[in-house]
């Protein structure tokens, strides 16, 4: 879902396959937040997974626009 | 003397420009420079047209288990490596309680992807203090060793069970303190801490819960001995690696202390980090702080199996969707020619084969397929009159998707950026990782990628600088005294090297781990010759490989 122009959700703005550390491909993802500001975050294969499932997308730009809780969902449960 | 290296062209770590001579050596010290020296030893190596350096020193590997049984640290020696640093990210195998062996081994494993027989059968137990553990170390090693205390073992053993599941109490630092403490008196050089890595179970290292107050008390240990603290920040995330940055910079003025960080690494996803990272790191080295972000020569690849769903495949949806089938449903639609077909047509749309003809086969199951490993899908689709989806396809089918490939160079991979950041005053060449990772990429030869790449073919690096960074730096930097110089007093450390030679090998598969266990390596290109003490411990001439163990444990 795209952003409002005044909405103050932060939102995944992009979302980029891009090369680990130890090998494997991570996904990075631009956060957007309302002030203007931004930040990155990186998932690992299978946190990626559970977000596009929690998103219901099949494509890497189907997460754009999403609202950044999405991605705290996941996160959490990569800490279970 | 004992050894005299004749005609070499002396390249002496101090980043001076090179000048002709001989290198004298008498009981595993450099006793003599340049010039002509007169008479004869009972050994001496004609250099001439070759380069003559300090032994290089590798500040960050994992080679802890595998030097138990194996002092020359295969295949570091043969590129030149005569000091490798391990004990990184928070793990060393001491000091340890006999009861946590197995924790121990279970984060070794997730980290090094050291096989089972590593650890059962191929070397005796024999400590739990570290000065014990060097005891065990010392008669077997060829090369030398700089190793660290980590801070996840130091915390198993004040801890046990708590110190994965809380901070530490006052009494529990204090303790910890103790221990850091006699890890250094026996010789460690420093300590290393990971604010990322996990265990097998994959849940945090106990160097995770560690409170800052905690960090801040070792910190203060290293610094009654002047030692390093190596730590893994958030790479993965600038802003925290920012603030980790900042809390290095104080942890080094509070305590007088060098630190150093690792990996940094440039990436097309995020390209601000690399000048965002380094602005910081320059910020706060001009207010007297040393923080050393290590950076890694080599590019990164990317390896993925049809056993699980990689992300380089999240580009094309219907591959991703196939990927993450459960096994037998994605055997089944691979073997579906409608469903490959499409699968082909989304790959390859138009027969335009950009997506995968570069990929390379990096190991398969079957035997027959073992002539396979190493080439280019691109190739292989040309030889078999298919495409490179469809081999890759075949490929997997036929191993029963036992098989991987590879995607090379991928992240850190554009020479410009990477070779202005090695060359960066502020950056410590390092990061190889040497020793982890086995099972999925080799881990050496980034000395050799450095000239090849960066000195010889980009000029990003002048070949003295490049030696300076590897050796006298690395030795000043984790306050290793008397190595990385060739000068009269230092250690025999030498490095002979065809300069217009020089590089890594090509990756292959080795079955060298215990019990033959498999790992990728690579070997060396244009090494003549490497000393260590002033015993020859490899040698191209001589076929490689010496029996010489004059290698040392570092200490102070």
């Amino acid at each position: 879902m795209p952003a409002e122009p005044h909405d103050a959700t932060p939102r995944i703005e992009r979302a980029l396959v891009a090369p680990g550390h130890d090998g494997s491909a991570e996904l990075l993802l631009r956060i957007r937040y309302g002030d203007g500001s931004s930040d990155s975050v990186t998932l690992d294969a299978a946190a990626a997974e559970r977000l596009l499932d929690q998103c219901g997308a099949t494509a890497l730009e189907q997460l754009v626009g999403q609202p950044w809780r999405r991605l705290l969902t996941v996160l959490e449960q990569s800490g279970d | 003397m004992d050894l005299i290296i004749r005609n070499g062209r002396i390249v002496d770590g101090t980043g001076l420009p090179a000048y002709q001579g001989d290198i004298g050596i008498r009981d595993g010290r450099i006793v003599s420079v340049g010039g002509r020296i007169p008479g004869t030893a009972a050994e001496e190596i004609d250099a001439a047209g070759r380069v003559v350096a300090p032994g290089f020193i590798d500040p960050h590997t994992h080679f802890d288990v595998q030097l138990l049984w194996d002092g020359q640290a295969r295949p570091a020696l043969e590129h030149g490596i005569t000091t490798v640093v391990p004990g990184n990210c928070s793990l060393s195998l001491a000091p340890l309680k006999v009861e946590h062996r197995p924790r121990l081994v279970g984060m070794f494993q997730q980290i090094e992807e050291m096989p089972d027989a590593a650890f059962d059968g191929a070397f005796e137990w024999t400590w739990e203090s570290f000065a014990d553990y060097l005891t065990a170390l010392r008669s077997k090693l060829a090369v030398n060793v700089a190793p660290l205390a980590g801070h996840s073992v130091i915390r198993l053993w004040v801890m046990g069970d708590a110190a994965n599941e809380r901070a530490a109490n006052a009494d529990e630092i204090a303790g910890m303190q103790e221990l850091l403490r006699q890890c250094l008196e026996a010789g460690a050089v420093g300590l290393s801490t990971s604010f990322v890595d996990v265990d097998e179970r994959l849940q945090p290292v106990p160097s995770r819960y560690a409170h800052a107050e905690e960090i801040d008390a070792l910190a203060a240990v290293l610094g009654e001995y002047g030692r390093m603290l190596q730590v893994v920040p958030e790479f993965y995330a600038t802003d925290i690696t920012l603030a980790r940055v900042d809390q290095l910079a104080e942890l080094s003025l509070a305590h007088q202390i060098p630190t150093t960080f690792s990996p940094l690494f440039d990436s097309a996803a995020n390209p601000d980090n690399i000048s965002r990272v380094m602005a910081r790191v320059e910020q706060q080295m001009a207010r007297g702080a040393r923080v050393w972000p290590q950076v890694q020569t080599r590019p990164i690849d990317i390896s993925f199996t049809f056993e699980v769903a990689s992300l380089l495949f999240a580009g094309t949806p219907g591959w991703y969707r196939t990927m993450r089938l459960p096994r037998d449903e994605k055997i089944a639609a691979l073997r579906d020619p409608e469903r490959l077909a499409r699968l082909l047509e989304e790959a390859e749309p138009g027969g335009n084969t950009d997506r995968f003809r570069n990929m390379r086969v990096r190991a398969v199951a079957r035997r027959e397929d073992d002539i396979l490993v190493g080439r280019s899908l691109g190739d292989i689709a040309a030889e078999r009159d298919s495409t490179p989806a469809r081999v890759m396809v075949d490929i997997a089918l036929a191993n029963d998707l036992d098989a991987s490939f590879v995607a090379t160079d991928l992240g850190h991979n554009d020479p410009a950026r990477v070779g202005a950041l090695l060359a960066h005053p502020m950056v410590h060449i390092g990061a190889s990782d040497g020793g982890a990772h086995i099972q999925s990429f080799a881990t050496y030869g980034d000395t050799g990628y450095l000239f090849s790449r960066f000195v010889r073919e980009r000029h990003d690096l002048t070949l003295e600088a490049a030696v300076k960074k590897i050796t006298a730096d690395t030795a000043r930097i984790w306050g290793i005294a008397g190595r990385g110089l060739l000068q009269p007093g230092f250690a025999a450390d030498i490095t002979v090297f065809d300069p217009d030679v020089i590089d890594r090998g090509d990756e292959v598969v080795a079955h060298d781990m215990p019990e033959a266990g498999m790992r990728y390596v690579r070997g060396s290109r244009g090494i003549d010759t490497v000393v260590v003490n002033g015993a020859v411990a490899w040698s191209a001439a001589a076929g490689g490989y010496t029996e010489a163990r004059q290698g040392q444990v570092v200490t102070r």
